[in-house]
């Protein structure tokens, strides 16, 4: 169910990773046996719905799993080729921050009012690279002048708040790229942006891979921001992967019935006019995935089977994987315009 | 279709800056700078713009949720501005609001049939089982169960509470709803939900909406017509076919192609833009876009003098001196320092509807 | 005999304690955002301690007049039960007048309790409606009545206190209270303004103002409800320090007036010898401290209990 790869050998290799929080109100599966690879200078997209789980996996990567949250045994996230769950923790503070980095959505709130973001970004290289001060204040500025930030070293002395959100955002890429990571996990990078400014940073992020030569995980909801950005993507619902294949072989075929739902849901730019496709009802609570298949509920083809039994991921075509019965019962699939009539639900 | 229910003349929003303990005036924020457009029965009006353009700011001082500066709102024939107190309360039955954030909008402490029978009772409207009867009836317009009058907001999930605002906002028999980015705090599959019954409303209630939001995808779906606002301006204006088709503001035109497409084939040109949107607390003279604008024919004149929203096309407005056809004579233009004359851009061909 | 009854006493404000109790536990099971809220404090487990000693010390000072032992203010014989230390007959001794230390302490409960909640009832009423007509009209009027507000917390209160009792000598109780709960409300007035300034900006205000609500109709479906956390907070932690507060001015002499007792007055009973007759100090001492105590505790717990972000989970 991994990227069969005679190629190069993948940069990180995430195995049945299962991430639970223990709360009052049960246990909560928000990520509940995941796998998948990143091969060297790839984008991979993990795109889903709130509540998926796809912040949790990437949260995971790093370690930055907090109680009631654990990583259950058993999981593997191979790095390097080391399993990055089994290192002791300052040997995962050198990984995290140089070799493996990461965004967040808010910059406002990964950033430290108190500090100038000069001071921030140099504090970065001088914790992982030991660098004096001087060199470090200079590789910041360095940095911010790569970030494509006007008058970079006048922007080093400034402080969060006086800067806008984009300008934030170039600001956190500066201090995730000073110790040239392989790898940036990038977790809605751009959902709190403006239309313009996200296409100023996915533009940004593109050239940074380049000249990084670094793998991006691209966490977002927007199939858009994934369609121009990743070369795989990996479709999360309920705490699984459901659905893996290229951009093209995703968009052009979609195989599982959520997926094929999201497209259709999509009001999309240029697109004919008609009536949205509904999902009907809601993503469940982790602490209650649905039995069987966990998008039967919501599902248009859901017949009796995928109400009693969990479906593994099937291989459907070149490196392109669903799961789903319908991959063994492709008759049951029935043409999308009827989904258009039906309301939505609750 | 033809007639405006909603006319909107010069509206105008400054926030004043206020320093001190008794808060001396120094500045002010131009949220909405001078805006005028109409809304025609049965219509929606897309209103778009990235964050910090105003269109906010308009929405609620159309309602007079914010006490516009200056300007004129006309609803119905109505002069809302000058409506007192208890004639502005009566006159709220006809024009709604929707909410962007289904948490923050709903009283906590409030049962959901509290929520959708509040506007009952202001008005007198039902009272005891007859309000009881018309709320149940309300929750089911909008796709929940009755029974879930009973119970509180934070049992709900953001489309259902969504739909529990929108209840709220039809309670009242309004015309007219400002749809204050209705679907953006909601994930996609529930987000089609939510637009696809407030066009059911629309087409069973013959609603009048003006639908504000960012996302232009969206607002493609839904409008009749669009106007697009940047620092407190409209700056084009036209029916939703034609402005997407064919936008003729430097700005409308970034901004769409900035749009990213779920569909891989479909790799489009991009204007990106440099910069940030200025302040509106301190905007730049003359355009609100100049400093932004990638229009071949851009010039010094352009910082001197505001452009009018001036008709290009049939039913097409757009403020842009350089983009022909413009009242702003070229003599006018060189006057003003131009040395570039106005010529028709249109760098995109942006995908024609299939 | 007096053991017994004694005893007696005891049964009796525990039986009301777990009685109140019951009801109590009835109210948090029964939904809503009250209920969750309560069935959060329930959770709590020293704020339940601290509750049920309040109930216990709220009961015994409601009873006082059938579980005091002896009359609080009867000399029961100046000659030989002058200044006794705790005996089978008197448990917590007798003062300087051969009154019985248990009953002035029993009686005196009634007395700290009532000023310090009437006070508090006081000041938090002027504070919140001060509060929120500040916060809710806003712009010049606010500016000024905060301006005010600042120059009233400069002073200290005990100073504005102690002037007052300079100025006046001896107040009746209902004096006391009113000198108390005006001098009081400034923070709460504060704590009101502020969150009525942030809620009268939500979204579901707003919303009641597009729907044609009044004024009166925001203020108390839309804007006080949120309040009431805050205002419960406070209240619950300022009956702590009005209890301290009195129990100072009597010790001074110019709060509660001999020969009522309060906790106050029953120290200063004993302050002209406080080594010599420790029971006179210590009990209503330990009776101070561990309401207080508990009025504190129960403050932070209703503070956890009403967070208004644990209302709505995410």
């Amino acid at each position: 169910m991994t990227t069969p790869g005679t190629g190069p050998r993948p940069l990180l290799t995430v195995r049945d990773l299962r991430t639970y929080f223990r709360t009052d109100a049960g246990v909560a599966r928000a990520v509940d046996g995941v796998s998948f690879e990143v091969m060297p200078r790839e984008t991979i997209g993990i795109v889903g719905e709130s509540g998926c789980g796809k912040s949790v996996t990437s949260l995971s990567i790093m370690r930055l799993i907090r109680p009631p949250g654990t990583i259950e045994p058993g999981s593997v996230v191979e790095f390097e080729g080391r399993n990055v769950l089994e290192l002791p923790e300052g040997e995962m503070r050198q990984i995290r921050g140089n070799r493996i980095a990461m965004i967040f959505q808010e910059p406002m709130t990964s950033l430290n009012p108190v500090f100038t973001v000069g001071e921030q970004i140099a504090e970065v290289a001088r914790v992982h690279a030991h660098a004096t001060r001087r060199d470090a204040r200079d590789r910041a500025v360095e940095m911010l002048q790569l970030t494509g930030i006007p008058a970079p070293a006048q922007r080093a002395r400034e402080y969060p708040h006086q800067l806008s959100g984009g300008m934030r955002q170039r600001v956190m890429i500066a201090m995730a790229l000073v110790m040239n990571p392989t790898l940036l996990i990038a977790d809605e990078p751009t959902t709190a942006l403006d239309v313009t400014i996200q296409a100023q940073i996915l533009e940004l992020l593109q050239q940074l891979q380049e000249r990084f030569a670094m793998s991006i995980i691209l966490i977002t909801h927007d199939l858009g921001v994934i369609a121009e950005m990743a070369q795989r993507v990996l479709v999360m619902y309920a705490g699984e992967i459901v659905e893996q294949a290229s951009v093209s072989e995703l968009f052009a075929r979609p195989h599982h019935p959520y997926t094929e739902g999201l497209l259709a849901a999509m009001p999309t730019l240029g697109a004919a006019r008609s009536r949205l496709a509904v999902i009907p009802g809601t993503v469940p609570a982790p602490t209650r995935w649905p039995a069987g298949c966990r998008f039967h509920d919501r599902c248009r083809y859901a017949w009796d089977r995928p109400e009693r039994e969990h479906p593994p991921l099937y291989e459907v075509g070149a490196a392109h994987w669903s799961r789903c019965f319908l991959a063994e019962e492709p008759a049951r699939r029935h043409p999308l315009t009827d989904l258009k009539a039906a309301g939505g639900g609750a | 279709m033809s007639r405006s229910l909603l006319s909107v003349r010069d509206l105008v929003k400054h926030f004043p800056i206020t320093r001190g303990v008794f808060g001396r005036t120094v500045g002010a924020v131009r949220a909405v700078d001078g805006i005028s457009f109409d809304v025609k029965e049965g219509e929606t009006l897309g209103l778009v713009g990235e964050s910090g353009c105003g269109k906010t700011t308009a929405g609620r001082a159309i309602l007079r949720l914010i006490e516009p500066t200056a300007g004129q709102v006309t609803f119905d024939g109505v002069d809302v501005l000058a409506l007192d107190a208890p004639r502005l309360r009566a006159l709220r039955r006809r024009m709604q609001i929707v909410f962007q954030d289904p948490f923050s909008s709903l009283n906590p402490r409030m049962t959901v049939g509290a929520i959708v029978r509040e506007g009952l009772i202001i008005h007198r409207l039902a009272e005891g089982a007859a309000a009881q009867a018309r709320v149940k009836q309300l929750l089911e317009e909008v796709g929940l169960r009755a029974e879930y009058a009973n119970r509180y907001p934070h049992e709900f999930s953001g489309g259902q509470r969504q739909r529990i605002g929108i209840a709220r906002a039809l309670a009242v028999e309004p015309r007219f709803i400002v749809c204050d980015e209705p679907v953006s705090a909601l994930d996609v599959s529930v987000q089609a939900q939510v637009i696809n019954l407030l066009q059911d409303l629309q087409r069973d209630r013959g609603l009048t909406y003006l639908f504000i939001a960012h996302d232009l995808s969206v607002v493609e779906h839904v409008a009749t017509r669009v106007a697009v606002m940047y620092l407190g301006h409209i700056v084009e204006l036209a029916a939703a076919d034609d402005l997407y088709a064919e936008p003729l503001m430097p700005y409308t035109q970034a901004l769409l192609s900035a749009v990213p497409i779920p569909d891989p084939s479909r790799r489009k040109q991009r204007i990106v833009l440099t910069g940030d949107v200025p302040s509106p607390a301190d905007p730049p003279p003359g355009c609100p876009f100049h400093p932004r604008c990638h229009h071949p024919a851009k010039d010094v004149a352009c910082t001197r003098i505001i452009p009018p929203l001036e008709t290009k096309a049939d039913g097409h407005l757009v403020a842009c001196i350089k983009q022909l056809p413009t009242r702003i004579t070229w003599e006018e233009q060189q006057a003003a320092g131009a040395t570039m004359p106005p010529e028709r851009y249109v760098p995109l061909a942006l995908a024609t509807r299939s | 005999m007096t053991v017994v009854l004694w005893l007696v006493a005891i049964a009796l404000a525990a039986a009301v304690a777990a009685a109140v109790g019951r009801v109590w536990a009835r109210l948090g099971a029964g939904g809503g955002p009250w209920g969750t809220a309560l069935s959060r404090l329930q959770r709590n487990a020293g704020g339940m301690v601290a509750l049920r000693f309040l109930i216990f010390v709220a009961s015994v000072a409601i009873f006082a007049r059938w579980l005091a032992p002896f009359d609080p203010n009867v000399q029961l014989d100046i000659i030989a039960l002058a200044s006794r230390p705790p005996s089978l007959a008197h448990p917590f001794g007798t003062d300087i007048y051969s009154r019985d230390v248990l009953s002035r302490l029993v009686h005196g409960a009634r007395i700290s309790l009532a000023v310090a909640l009437l006070a508090v009832l006081l000041s938090i009423t002027v504070g919140t409606a001060y509060g929120a007509i500040a916060g809710y009209l806003g712009g010049r009027v606010d500016a000024v009545m905060m301006r005010v507000i600042d120059a009233m917390l400069s002073i200290p209160r005990i100073l504005v206190l102690l002037a007052i009792f300079a100025l006046w000598g001896r107040v009746s109780l209902g004096a006391l209270v009113l000198i108390l709960g005006l001098t009081g409300w400034f923070s709460t007035s504060r704590l009101v303004r502020a969150q009525v300034l942030q809620l009268k900006t939500e979204e579901m205000v707003v919303a009641a103002r597009a729907l044609g609500a009044r004024h009166r109709r925001i203020l108390w479906r839309h804007i006080l409800p949120g309040v009431t956390s805050t205002v419960v907070v406070a209240a619950t932690l300022g009956i702590g320090n009005v209890i301290i507060l009195e129990a100072g001015l009597s010790f001074l002499g110019v709060g509660v007036q001999a020969p009522t007792a309060s906790w106050g007055n029953i120290i200063a009973d004993g302050s002209s010898n406080v080594a010599g007759m420790w029971w006179m100090s210590l009990f209503p001492g330990l009776a101070i401290v561990l309401t207080v105590m508990a009025f504190n505790i129960i403050g932070d717990a209703l503070r956890d209990a009403l967070d208004p972000r644990e209302i709505q989970p995410a």
